[in-house]
This record gives structure tokens, sequence and C-alpha cells, in this order.
């Protein structure tokens, strides 16, 4: 019976496993198949297509051009503001630390739109100008232009990189400085010799996060930049979707995997340099007293909420005022399919299809999350192996993910291209790494002697689960289980690969609506973009509050 | 009733224990003590069966239990770190292993009053152990380990994390408690002095064995090797080919010394008066060094031959550097094995 018992365990602890290399390992070997053998056998020619035309070399160097720029931007803005937070002690801080975070759970979908509806032509700031100085013109032509892209992509990163950088500038403290200030440093040196050599360790990291991030940003671009401004990511899903050259989309997706895996590896070095110093004496954070302290901080403060405010505050305006008047017809025309449109269900359905897929994708990762969790946690060898393995999904672009499946998962045993199941299954795997970090920290917190007191009081182990580790973990996975939602709810890149007509997601359908004309669409996409928007920043705010009582390892 | 009969185990490449055998008598308390990574812990969980890859054999009641779940034993074990669970109130603690059995929910609750009773909680069942004190959270373990009734119950390092001060009354309440529930146990422990405490029986454990066993009395009077009588904070062991031992070894004839590695002076047997033993062996000493310790003085002292004498006495004889005359009992020098 002890034998039987084990072999479950095995099966059990085989799960996720199967469920990686069925749904992540497969679909990317295929994609390897694809770009090198597209016809059965070793064709380099869509290498050689790629790598003769300028076209293509110009859509990897604009990749890595706007990557940079939006990098250089987001670390220009964020280092002032992470000295000004680890230094200063205001009121508000942890707040505004905190809701700064906001734009990392926002679907792109919303986060594009939400730029349109402030930067656009007919966008919010324009419709302010015009009407105060009576000008004849849209003063602002953001549209479909670099620096719009470069915008939304400082919206999103901006807080990885201060988060990074407050933390480690609060750990070194300030020690060094009062050093060298008493040895006679002024402001500028103290700059030039002490504060910036100091803090680069933790500004490469966040750099390389940042243009990782950036270099695999798929929804931003592809609605506020177009076709002319087409990355790697958006190169795939053109050749794939519309131009049905599935050689050359493979060709380009490994050259993304290719690169993603070189950043990755980098980044991991960076990162493990910033460990060794996290350990030093904490910094105190001191109340701003001279006016020029009193100045920087209130133009950081102010910097963050025109940034990352101002848009998403456009977004809610746009959706509740038709004609300056308070209207909330722009939500219920959700539940309407307006005629002619590309759309075959209402969006209404679409919302629920979204929560449908959103809890099973929850579901999956979390049962597949805790068992991961427990492989990773038993230590050994293997588990020491497991733990990046299954943070792989996060380091794969959910374009290449998307992608994969619809050429690997199109044939039997396994066709599930017809089959609504391949959308939750999708966000699963991308939800996985989340899960398991919220988890991780509270299993690893548990220590071993409660699972054995338990058993010397005579709980088998599935009672030992029940009763003492689950409620125990319970913190950890409510945070996960709303990773897992939310994530779900945004998924855009995966989402638009492998959504069928009449299974399509919230984020896929905003992103239909704006390709419709007609005004009605538009309606419908702001009031959609609105209640994604709510749900994510309803999940945020439940993972701040149970994160501040103490789990997580982001 | 337990019988540990030739059981090895080993931590990778490293032997944690060897060949260790060992018996436990109904309502016996055996101490296994020995100072950190001796393999007293893992011998315990070997017995509860949480540790399951060993050789050898673990018998209860004349019957081979290793292929039993530690669930199943019915043995009760109190951890090192008291093991609470941080999600339960100290009546549910208690109440856990009763759940297991299966018992009704009036009967739960009556046995853990008289369980809190016992260990003097009466107005805690409903307390966060969190907000518990060291001591209390011990005395919860305790009840929680204490409440499905073991067929044996085992210690780790109860009071280890405790201090001091209230080490020594709690051990001689642990004592009563198990004694009074009629309970066989394993305590282990790295303090010689709780050993004594609470022991019936005390097994000192090295590297991985057992060196020696008996009562608390036997292992201090008469420690069987160097290590032992060191690990009890015995001074006075000399290697038998010491020069400076030869004049003190001859004077005390007899035996053939030179039959153990080294020998132990016991220091409960150098006294000031030789009293009616004639046996005794007299030595002039010039005294060193003196600790005050309260209730009596150690002193270290030399003889003629160079040789230091550590040992206590009530009242300090002579200032440091004076001359005194000291007797060594018979029986006090003690051949011990390497």
């Amino acid at each position: 019976m002890m034998r039987r018992a084990r072999e479950l365990w095995i099966a059990v602890f085989l799960l996720p496993l199967a469920f990686l290399g069925l749904f992540y390992v497969y679909p990317l070997l295929s994609i390897f198949d694809v770009s090198l053998r597209p016809a059965g056998f070793l064709d380099l020619s869509a290498f050689v297509r790629l790598l003769s035309s300028d076209y293509y070399i110009g859509t990897l160097l604009f990749t890595v051009y706007q990557a940079a720029l939006s990098t250089a931007v987001t670390l220009l803005l964020a280092t002032p503001c992470a000295f000004v937070f680890a230094r200063y002690q205001f009121r508000g801080k942890t707040l505004l630390l905190s809701l700064a975070t906001l734009p990392f759970v926002l679907p792109t979908v919303v986060v594009a739109l939400a730029f349109a509806t402030l930067l656009g032509v007919n966008g919010l700031l324009n419709d302010l100008l015009t009407t105060m100085s009576s000008l004849e013109y849209q003063p602002i032509q953001l549209e479909r232009s670099l620096a719009m892209i470069i915008i939304a992509h400082v919206f999103y990163n901006f807080a990885v990189a201060l988060r990074i950088m407050t933390s480690y500038w609060s750990s070194l403290g300030f020690r060094v400085e009062e050093a060298a200030r008493c040895l006679g440093a002024d402001e500028l040196s103290l700059w030039r010799d002490i504060r910036l050599p100091l803090i680069r360790p933790a500004m490469l990291s966040a750099g390389l996060l940042v243009f990782i991030f950036s270099f695999t940003s798929f929804g931003v671009i592809l609605i506020l930049g177009g076709i002319r401004f087409a990355t790697l990511e958006v190169q795939i899903y053109y050749q794939a979707v519309n131009m049905f050259n599935l050689p050359l989309a493979a060709a380009l997706s490994l050259v993304q995997i290719l690169s993603m895996l070189f950043m990755m590896m980098l980044y991991t070095s960076t990162q493990k340099r910033l460990q060794l110093a996290l350990d030093s004496s904490a910094a105190v954070a001191k109340r701003p007293r001279t006016l020029l302290e009193r100045l920087c901080l209130s133009l950081c403060v102010a910097l963050m909420a025109i940034l990352l405010f101002s848009p998403l505050l456009a977004l809610v305006l746009r959706s509740i005022l038709v004609a300056g008047q308070l209207d909330f017809a722009n939500f219920a025309s959700l539940v309407e399919k307006s005629r002619g449109s590309l759309l075959f269900i209402a969006p209404i359905e679409a919302i629920f299809n979204s929560l449908r897929f959103a809890l099973i994708a929850m579901f999956t990762a979390l049962c597949l999350g805790l068992i991961a969790s427990y492989m990773i946690e038993r230590r050994g060898r293997l588990s020491r192996l497991l733990d990046p393995l299954f943070m792989l999904p996060l380091a794969t672009s959910a374009v290449t993910l998307g992608f994969g499946f619809i050429i690997a998962l199109d044939e039997p045993p396994l066709n599930l291209r017809a089959s609504w199941l391949i959308i939750p299954i999708s966000h699963a795997l991308v939800a996985l790494p989340f899960v398991i970090r919220s988890v991780l920290p509270s299993l690893r917190a548990i220590p071993p002697s409660l699972r054995e007191a338990a058993q010397t009081l005579g709980a088998k182990p599935i009672d030992s689960l029940l009763t003492i580790e689950l409620p125990l973990l319970g913190r950890g996975l409510a945070v996960g289980a709303i990773f897992a939602f939310t994530v779900s709810m945004g998924e855009f890149g995966a989402s638009l690969f492998v959504a069928q007509r009449e299974s399509v997601t919230i984020p896929v359908v905003i992103y239909r609506l704006l390709g419709d004309p007609g005004f009605a669409s538009y309606r419908q996409s702001l009031a959609m973009s609105v209640l994604l928007m709510l749900v994510c920043a309803g999940g945020f705010v439940i993972i701040e509050r149970l994160r501040i009582a103490g789990v997580g390892e982001f | 009733m337990l019988r540990i009969e030739r059981v090895s185990h080993a931590y990778g490449s490293i032997d944690s224990l060897r060949d260790v055998t060992l018996d436990l008598e109904p309502g016996e308390i055996l101490c296994l003590l020995g100072p950190s990574g001796c393999g007293k812990t893992t011998l315990l969980r070997i017995i509860a069966g949480l540790e399951t890859e060993y050789d050898g054999a673990v018998l209860f009641d004349g019957e081979d239990i290793g292929p039993v779940a530690a669930h199943q034993r019915g043995f009760g074990l109190m951890f090192q770190d008291f093991a609470l669970f941080p999600h339960l109130s100290t009546g549910e603690n208690i109440a856990y292993g009763l759940k297991r059995l299966g018992l009704r929910r009036q009967e739960i609750g009556e046995k853990v009053q008289s369980l809190l009773k016992r260990v003097g909680l009466e107005q805690f069942e409903e307390r966060d152990v969190a907000s518990l004190s060291g001591g209390q959270k011990q005395r919860v373990a305790l009840a929680r380990s204490l409440a499905p009734n073991p067929r044996l119950l085992m210690l780790d390092e109860p009071l280890g994390s405790l201090d001091a001060q209230l080490r020594d009354q709690l051990a001689l309440e642990l004592r009563q408690i198990i004694k009074s529930a009629g309970l066989s146990a394993i305590y282990v422990t790295h303090d010689h002095r709780e050993a004594y405490a609470v022991a019936d029986r005390i097994a000192v454990m090295n590297i991985g064995s057992v060196r020696q066993h008996g009562s608390p009395r036997q292992v201090y009077r008469r420690p069987s090797c160097a290590f032992v009588a060191r690990f009890l904070g015995l001074k006075n062991v000399y290697s038998t080919s010491d020069g400076r031992m030869t004049g003190l070894l001859s004077l005390a004839g007899g035996e053939n010394w030179s039959t153990g590695s080294s020998i132990l002076i016991h220091p409960a047997g150098i006294r000031l008066e030789g009293g009616c033993s004639n046996d005794a062996i007299s030595a002039e000493v010039t005294l060193e060094a003196a600790i005050f310790r309260g209730e009596s003085y150690d002193l270290t002292a030399a003889t003629v031959s160079g040789l230091r004498l550590s040992f206590a006495l009530g009242e300090l004889p002579v200032s440091i550097g004076g001359k005194l005359k000291v007797y060594i009992m018979p029986g006090a020098i003690i051949p011990l094995d390497a």
C-alpha cells in the first residue's frame, strides 16, 4: 500500500513537468523545427532571407534602438526619483511607491489605449489645449510616433527601475557620502564620484530588465506604432498571421528566443552582484529640510503623478464623459454587437470568456504551481534545476508562446487549435512562474518540524497537508491566485494568436475594436479597457495588502 | 519494551550512527546525552519513524516497527523548537493529536482541559501560541505530545531554548509529569545536569555510538572513558604514560594501570582529610588558582611532580600560592578507555 501511495505521489509530481514539456518545450521545439527544417529537411533559406534583407535587419535594429531609448529615458527619470525615495522620508511614500507598481499589472492594450486617449490627435490633452487657446489645429501630433511608444514604455518600466534602485540605495546607506563630504566633496563631485558609481550595479540590473521588457513589448507597439514601427515581436505576428509565412516567423522567433536567453543570462549575473550588497547596514531616510530638498521632492512626486496617473485618468474620463456630461452609455453599449464589426460576438460575451478563462487558468496555475513549489522546495541537485526551469515561461515572450502553440498544437493527438481550452492553458503557462514565486517563500517559511510534529501526532501525509501546510500557505496561495487571475485577464500577445472567433478575450476584443473605424467600436473599447483596468487594479490592491503582511519574492 | 538493535545511519558519506544497541524498560526515562552532532537526535528520529533509511532494527514489544509509518506508531515527540502550529490556538494545538484519534468533540474538550491543568496553563486555551513565553510554549508542546497517550514519549532537547534559570526547575517538573503519567520516555540533551535531574538511565553518546550507559550516579562516579569523563565536566584526566603520574600510581598500587589509556582522578575523591580510610593517598600540593562559585570554590593545585589537580572545596583553606595537603580517596583513581 505504501508503494502505491508512493507511485501516486510521483505521478502528481510529474504533472507540472508534463505540463511544461507539452505546452512550453514542445511548442518551442516546433518553432526550432519550422525555422530550421520548414520542409522536413535542413533549409536555412528563411535565415538567409532574414539576414540579407535590409528590411528585417532594420526590424532587428529598430527593436534594439527603441528598447535602448526606452531604457535610457526610464533610467534618466527613475534614478533621481530613486535617490529621493531612498534619501527622504515623507508622508505617503510607501503608498506612492506601491501605487507606482500598478502599471506593471495593467494589460498592454489598456495602457496603449490610455495613452491614445491622453496624447492622441483627438486625445484629452489636444482637446484641452484647443479649447483653452482656440487653436485651429491640434498641437500634439504624437500618434503613430516613436515618442508615443517610448513614453508608454517609460510608464510601464518606471516603477521597476525605481524599486530596484531605491531598495539598493537604501541598503547602501549614506555613510560613504557623509565621509566624502567631510573630505571636501561638493554636490557635483558627490554625484560624479560617489553616488553614480555606487548605484551602478543597480542601474545596470534595472536597465537590463527595462531593456528586456521593451525588447519584447508587443501590445504597446502594435497599437501605438503600427507596422511602420514593427519590432521583432510585431514582425513575428505579421508574418505568421497576416502573411502566413511560418518559416520566416519561426526564424524571427528563434532570433527572439536566443536574444532573450542571452539577456536573461546577463540579468541573472547582475542580480547576483546586487544581492551581495543587500546585507549591509540600512539607511536612515530623513525628512527634507531645505527649500532645495523640498523642491526636488515635489518635482519627483509631480513627475510620477503625471507620468503614471494622467493616462489612466484620461482613459476613465473619456469613458464616462460623453460631450462633457457624466454618462455610462459607453458601458451600456457593451451588450450590443455592432453591425459590420470585425467581431463575431458582443463585447459582453468576451467579458464572460475572459472571466471563465481566468478562473480556469488560475485554478490550473495554482495546482501546478503548488506542486512545483513542493518539488523545488525538496532541495537537492534536481530542485536547483527545477526553479529556473519553471521560470522559463516568464523569460519567453508572449508572442513566441502563442506562435509556438499554433504551430505545435494543431495536429492530432494534440489538436487544441480549434478548442477554447488552448487559451486558459496558455494563460496558466504564463501565470505559473508568478504562482511559484508567491507560494515558494511561504512554503520555505514552514519549518519541517511542523510537518513532522503532525506526523508524530498521528496525521497522515494528506492530513498534514490539509490541516497544517495549506492553512499556513494561505496567504501565498491567495497572492498567487490573484496574480494568475490578473495575468490571465490582461494577457494579450499569446491570446491574439490562439483566440478563435467565439473565444476572444477582453484584450483581444479591445484590439479588434480599435481596428474598427466606427465610433461605436471606440466607445466599446474605452468601456472595456476601464473595466479591465479596474479588475487588474483591484487584484493589485489585494496583492499589495497581503504582501505588506510579508510574502512574495518579487 | 523498546529495543534498538545494531542501528547504523549515514548522511551521505558521513556516518551519523554506528552500530547502536540500546534497551528501554517500561516506565523508564532514558537520557541520550552527548555533544551536538553525536547522533542522538538522529536516533530519536529513527525511533519516531521520521528517518527511514537506516541499517539494523527498531523493535517495540518484540516487533520490528521499521515498516510502520511515523503517524501510525503512536509515539509522542516533543521538538526542540516546539514546532507549535502557528495558525492554531493553544487548545487546538493540544487537540490536534486527539482529533486524529477520532475522539468525540466533548471528549477532546475535556482532555484538553485536563492537560492544560496538568501543565499549569488553564487560562490559556484560546490564546494564540505566538503570544506565549518560551516556558509556556514548552508546556504546550509537552501537553500536545502527551495528549494522545503515546506508547512512548520522546523529547528532543525540550529545554534547549530556555534560559538556564528555568531549566533546572522545569527539568524536575518534566520528570514528575512523565512519571505521573506512567510513560516510558527517551530524553535527548547535551546538558549533563539536565540529564542527572531527569533520567533513570543515561546513555552517553559520541560520534555516532554509545560510549557508556548506566544510572546517572554510575556514569558520574565511574565514567568508562576519557570522552565521557570530560563531557561530564570532570577534569583531572591524564594519560597513563604521563611521567608526572608515576609516583602517584605507585602509591596507589594494586591495579595494573596500564590496562587503560588514561586515568581519571575523580574530583569528588579529593579531600582535605583522609578520614578513616587508610588507603587514601596523601599529596602535598601548591594552590594555583581558585574560582569562587558561591556555594564552593573550584580549585587548581599542583603536586610536587607538577601534576595539576582540580577539585572543589567549601572554603578556601590557604591563599593562592600556599601549600596544603590533600587526600585522594581509594576508588577515586579510575582507569579509562581511550
